[in-house]
């Protein structure tokens, strides 16, 4: 083994420490609150190492592993520390919420592991050059996530979800496993930057299976129909963690392996672009008969998954570098936004053990702070201006529209039909938390005694609430990452 | 950045400031919190009358901070005489409508949140019409939704205003993503926000773009001005919203759609690309006229028929621009203004009988000239405004529109109809007021002395549209001046 060792630190802290974490708790018998904040600690530590790794970058990527002959490394990816950055990022918030959260499941001893195990995935599918220690990376996070949904047992629900994940998870690792076979007929190789130079028929067939798998991962249309169940039987914190950042991932980690696989950018941009428009419409028109808050959140998350493509789908199609910052703006964006709304969704369930969206009428008056984080949540989800939503979708629309070309054109009127669509739903949800405010609230059979908001769900909640108004305020600084990460794209 | 500078700011910066303060002061009283809205809205008023000398001598004043350097875009605000006219009516409207709230019920719960969403609704505004930076034109644009929005939500009446609060932000908000489209497609092309730099640029667009955008524009800007058949949220809207907010959306958010239309299309584009609309324009502003007129002829609730007046009004505004007269356009521009102090004062009456009767249809109300002397004859001269009666300000401003409409080179019938149009206005004008103040007084009607919080600043408007009408040169030489803004001069 030689290369730089710093290359796999992160995933050695999270590795090792999921491990730790989990005997430590175990022979210490640490309180859930405990073990939450060690967890949180770890990952802040992957984080650090992973941000410091991405600002070293001296003009080279680091890299790690066995350089013989079939001999597997790990090499920074610029694209992937970002998202990976911002997955930790999110990860640590909704450990700190689950302080709280699991403070009434027995069984939260595997909970904090089983997150660091799917962190280590994600960040090992960027790293990987290998394809079959990919397949191993994306069974790792199918298991690791497959458990964490089905993690409260006792409901049928849950149980439901974790199962039917794990069916159309493995569904999707088993197609990329043909992919990994037709490609190595090919390519007599499994290793990634290798196949790119000798790209054939059988390596353009695997990039087909590729494209199929994630696309099962990332919830693309026709592949769709795991995400409302999982999203609502899954614990909230967990839903936040699928959506925000897990299943949007994959459409980064697919655009990157299918590419290196011999798929042409602009058959890649045509199939995003196209499906893209089908996720938009059946998340924002199913979204609206909804009657539960997560099944509402899941369509919404289908439409965003429809956002993503585009916009990617554009940057593919048309080759526009701006496409590509807009891209990832905007998975930011989606990450710290949809994030807040399941966590906050998370707090009424876990307070008043409802998700229907008729419960929330007046909810304001009983719980105001967490009303203001859902309604900002929702109302950055709408994109409306001064938040980090409008920001995202002024950025789409000027890579869009800067192509010139119907096609892209027609796509920015789909794009906003689907946002108009979307309004019918956030809104009258926004509404439904403030009506009873005025005369009626005097007649509210809500109870006199209002629960106190726990420190552990305010905080990480506070974080993305600022965070939400922060981007959109000052956009600036975010957008000097993204630009610098798309420069290191195209440099490479 | 000199102190003209500063002091443009100012008209944004200090509103600001009086929402900071409600927003912290939670205790505060309805008065005090009135008192912090009423001194904010005063100091954006003071502000451009100290500018006025500077325009006067032919400089436009510019504010400008980096916001967002890596998309090119800044916090840039701009005062010309163009601004000027829709700055002060909209700052003048509210500073009423603030002073009004004093003497309404509504408001009195969370008053610090209630005169801090008035501000930002005028901030809104404000911002609107002094933003030289298109992404900023549109962050204020959509302000001014939100707030109207909250506004109605939390304080309109009974429990339809959920439904009509939504219904309101959608339509107008599809309105606002045209205008979206056309701003950004703009911004794409000559890789800068700045409205005064794209004005000197967009007509080196493509003829079919700029005819598309032409076309966008327009159409968002009418949702915003609720020309027929676009009004779709405007009667509901200025029903259920409190009587403040209904003052305001009425008289001063409907021209907003103009200022947009005459900053934006008109302004950016040459008249070659805009003849061919022009006649679209009027008879759109014809159809409006008519509707609203009628409408408001078979409505019954006294709100309502003010509401779909504002329909009306608004058609003829539409009509005089689509003239492309400089008589027809200046006279569009005045009218904006008239019908701004005709319209508040009309709601304030509404307002004062509807407090002081506990009735809103006009089937029931009658003869209330004997007990509500002074509203009546606030009244009379409110529907004789409307009404375009000499020496009220909206006989000027229909007088040039009229004229414009003769010499824009169409047939004339469309003026000669607009004219009859303008007949219903009067109807409507006399029903509402002959229904409702004179004979005898109503079965069950038992009205109460008018409340003095709420005759004060009536009577107060009814002076100012006497005086508007009387002297109409300041207001005219601004408009004119306003015009010429429009068509590429700096004064």
């Amino acid at each position: 083994m030689s290369g730089l060792i710093g290359t796999i630190l992160p995933l050695v802290i999270l590795i090792l420490g999921a491990f730790g974490v989990y005997l430590a708790a175990r022979i210490l018998r640490l309180s859930n609150r405990v073990e939450a904040l060690l967890t949180a600690a770890i990952i802040g530590a992957a984080f650090t190492t992973l941000v410091s790794l991405g600002n070293n970058l001296n003009g080279k990527l680091p890299i790690f592993g066995v350089f013989e002959s079939g001999g597997i490394q790990y090499q920074v990816d610029v694209a992937g520390n970002f998202i990976v950055a911002i997955s930790f990022f999110i990860g640590i918030l909704i450990t700190l919420y689950s302080g709280e959260y699991l403070s009434r499941d027995p069984r939260y001893l595997l909970y904090y592991p089983l997150i660091m195990l799917t962190l280590a995935g994600l960040l090992g599918i960027f790293y990987t050059t290998d394809l079959f220690n990919l397949f191993l990376l994306v069974e790792l996070i199918s298991v690791t996530a497959s458990a964490l949904i089905a993690f409260r047992y006792h409901r049928e629900t849950s149980v439901k979800a974790g199962f039917k994940y794990l069916i159309m998870s493995s569904l999707g690792t088993m197609i990329m496993l043909f992919g990994i076979y037709f490609t190595f007929q090919g390519a007599d190789t499994t290793d990634i930057s290798e196949i790119s130079m000798k790209v054939n028929t059988f390596s353009r067939i695997g990039a087909g299976c590729f494209l199929v798998g994630f696309s099962i991962k990332a919830g693309i249309t026709p592949f769709h129909t795991w995400v409302p169940e999982v999203y609502s039987g899954a614990p909230s914190a967990i839903s936040a963690f699928l959506a925000g950042v897990i299943s949007k991932s994959m459409l980064f980690i697919m655009s990157i392996i299918c590419i290196n696989l011999g798929l042409e950018t602009s058959e890649l941009g045509f199939y995003l672009l196209i499906l893209s428009f089908l996720n938009m419409f059946i998340g924002s028109i199913r979204a609206l008969n909804q009657k539960n808050i997560r099944s509402f959140l899941s369509f919404s998350s289908i439409a965003q998954t429809g956002y993503l493509m585009f916009i990617l789908g554009i940057g593919f199609y048309f080759e526009i570098e701006r496409a590509f910052a807009a891209a990832l703006f905007l998975f930011l964006v989606i990450a710290i936004t949809k994030c807040l709304a399941f966590l906050s969704a998370g707090i009424y369930e876990f307070y008043f053990d409802t998700g229907h969206i008729d419960d929330l009428q007046g909810v304001y008056k009983i719980m105001p702070r967490t009303a203001y984080f859902f309604s900002l949540a929702l109302a950055g989800l709408a994109g409306i201006p001064l938040l980090a939503g409008f920001t995202g979708k002024w950025l789409v629309f000027t890579a869009a529209i800067s192509t010139g070309d119907p096609f892209a054109i027609i796509g920015v009127v789909i794009f906003l039909i689907n946002t108009i669509i979307g309004l019918g739903g956030y809104l009258p949800m926004v509404v439904k938390q403030f009506q009873s405010l005025g005369n009626e609230f005097e007649n509210s059979d809500y109870p006199q005694e209002l629960p106190k908001l726990s420190i552990w769900m305010s905080l990480p909640v506070g974080i993305l609430s600022i965070l939400v108004v922060g981007i959109g305020l000052l956009p600036s600084p975010w957008l000097n990452i993204v630009n610098r990460v798309v420069e290191w794209i195209i440099w490479l | 950045m000199n102190f003209k500078e500063v002091l443009l700011s100012g008209i944004t910066i200090l509103p600001l400031i009086g929402v900071v303060i409600l927003l912290l002061w939670r205790k505060a009283t309805k008065n005090q919190a009135a008192i912090i809205g009423i001194i904010s809205e005063g100091c954006a008023l003071i502000i451009p009358i100290i500018l006025l000398a500077t325009l006067r001598s032919g400089e436009t004043i510019r504010f400008s901070l980096a916001w967002i350097p890596n998309m090119n875009i800044s916090f840039t605000l701009h005062l010309d005489w163009l601004a000027l006219v829709f700055l002060m009516t909209e700052v003048l409207v509210t500073l009423v409508a603030m002073i009004y709230s004093l003497g309404e019920k509504t408001g009195e719960k969370n008053s610090n949140h209630y005169y801090a969403l008035l501000l930002l609704f005028s901030l809104g505004m404000s911002g609107t019409t002094l933003a030289d930076d298109a992404f900023l034109f549109y962050i204020f644009w959509e302000l001014m939704l939100i707030a109207s929005v909250l506004l109605i939500l939390v304080w309109g009446y009974g429990e339809d205003r959920f439904r009509v609060a939504l219904k309101y932000f959608i339509v107008t908000h599809i309105g606002s993503l045209f205008v979206l489209i056309c701003l950004i497609t703009l911004f794409v092309n000559f890789g800068t926000a700045s409205i005064t730099e794209i004005a000197t640029l967009a007509s080196a667009l493509p003829l079919q773009t700029q005819t598309l955008l032409t076309i966008f524009f327009i159409l968002g800007f009418c949702v915003k001005m609720a020309i027929f058949p676009l009004h779709i949220w405007l009667p509901d809207a200025h029903t259920v919203a409190p009587m403040p907010v209904t003052i305001i959306l009425a008289a001063a958010m409907l021209s907003m759609g103009t200022y947009g239309i005459l900053r934006f299309p008109i302004n950016f584009f040459s008249l070659d690309i805009i003849q061919p609309f022009a006649v679209w324009l009027m008879v759109a502003g014809l159809i409006s006229e008519i509707y609203g007129a009628l409408m408001a002829l078979a409505e019954k609730d006294i709100k309502r028929i003010i509401a779909y007046s504002s329909v009306s009004q608004m058609g003829y505004i539409l009509f005089g621009i689509g003239s492309l007269t400089e008589q027809g356009m200046v006279g569009s521009i005045m009218h904006v203004v008239y019908h701004a102090i005709v319209k508040a004062l009309l709601f304030m009456v509404v307002g004062i009988i509807i407090a002081t009767t506990k009735e809103r249809q006009i089937e029931k109300l009658s003869g209330l000239g004997k007990v509500l002397p002074v509203t009546t004859v606030c009244a009379a001269i409110g529907a004789l405004g409307i009404s375009g009666m000499p020496p009220l300000g909206i006989f000027n401003s229909e007088w040039m529109i009229f004229a414009g409409g003769f010499g824009s080179g169409y047939s004339p019938i469309l003026t000669i109809l607009t004219l009859i149009g303008s007949l219903f206005t009067v109807v409507y004008a006399l029903r509402f007021f002959g229904k409702i103040f004179l004979g005898k007084l109503g079965a069950g009607i038992e009205p109460k002395a008018s409340p003095k919080a709420l005759l004060v600043p009536t009577l107060a408007v009814t002076i100012f549209l006497i005086i508007e009408g009387l002297l109409p040169a300041p207001l005219l030489s601004w408009a004119i001046n306003g015009l010429a803004v429009v068509f590429g001069g700096s004064s």
